[in-house]
């Protein structure tokens, strides 16, 4: 059976990758440190199965965020690629904006909403004040 | 001139900087170099008088991702910082959300929006610009205020 894949990478191409058969949902994260990171008001990711994520051409510089977290980015154009936990070591999340066609991953929800912004309002879609579970 | 100040910097504290004087606005930009470089959907940038802005710990990596605009970054975490362009040298745009009150200011419009994703649909209401913000905006933007 052929899968789809879906590459994308930073803004300068020292960094691409290549991801297949993503978990379903795309999670729009509001927390202080996703914010920061980026730049932005929030920031929607994908989680992928480890084993289903190649990087095809460099590799991402880690900045260690908190105790159990480490954030990927690049060191040549500062792109926001990637997010590790320690209590989930099979998956690793993905920036929606890093990849190539990101107008094929529509936010599914929200998570860590109490940290939400004022100026960022709700969409109707649903919202978890912290993270949703995984199970 | 105003009193106002805003500080802000990176996720890990390396880099670290201050605004003397009022930001300009703040515009959701959709471009899609912004997109990438962030991995958000757009970005939220606050363009402030270069000769206002001070890096006050550490230092900006810098990125020339064209032409014309350099996008500085901190080399130890890689949050997004600035963007400054050789057009406009006498503005430096932050990322709002960098500040250490990203709710200091409200964002009134969206900029580069030809490029917007379609499920982007934040702040709809607000005014939509095809490319950089309309030098007028800005202007009728301080009458009111």
């Amino acid at each position: 059976m052929s899968e789809t894949t879906h590459e994308g990478g930073c803004l300068c191409g020292a960094i691409r990758y290549c991801v297949r058969a993503p978990h379903p949902g795309v999670a729009v994260c509001h927390c202080s440190m996703c914010r920061r990171q980026s730049g932005a008001a929030s920031v929607p990711w994908i989680s992928v199965p480890v084993k289903n994520i190649e990087f095809t051409v460099g590799y991402t510089s880690i900045f260690k965020s908190s105790e159990k977290g480490e954030r990927g980015f690049c060191k040549v154009c500062g792109t926001f690629l990637t997010f590790a936990h320690a209590d989930w070591p099979d998956d690793l999340d993905v920036t929606v904006g890093s990849l190539d066609r990101p107008e094929d991953f529509a936010p599914t929800h929200h998570i860590w909403t109490s940290t939400r912004l004022h100026w960022v309002p709700d969409d109707g879609l649903p919202a978890y004040p912290e993270t949703k579970s995984k199970e | 001139m105003t009193g106002e100040i805003h500080k802000g910097g990176c996720a890990c504290g390396a880099v670290r900087y201050r605004i003397d004087g009022p930001p300009l606005g703040a515009a959701h930009c959709h471009c899609a170099m912004c997109r990438k470089a962030a991995g958000t959907p757009f970005v939220t940038w606050a363009p402030v008088k270069t000769k206002n802005f001070s890096i006050t710990k550490g230092n900006l990596i810098e990125f020339k991702s064209s032409q014309s605009g350099v996008r500085g970054f901190c080399g130890t975490c890689g949050t997004a910082l600035t963007f400054w362009a050789a057009r406009k040298p006498d503005y430096i745009d932050v990322t709002l959300a960098s500040f250490d009150d990203p709710e200091a200011l409200t964002p009134t419009h969206h900029i580069w929006t030809g490029s917007r994703i379609s499920w982007a649909h934040m702040n709809r209401h607000l005014p939509d610009f095809p490319e950089w913000t309309p030098a007028e905006f800005w202007s009728a933007l301080k009458d009111r205020t």
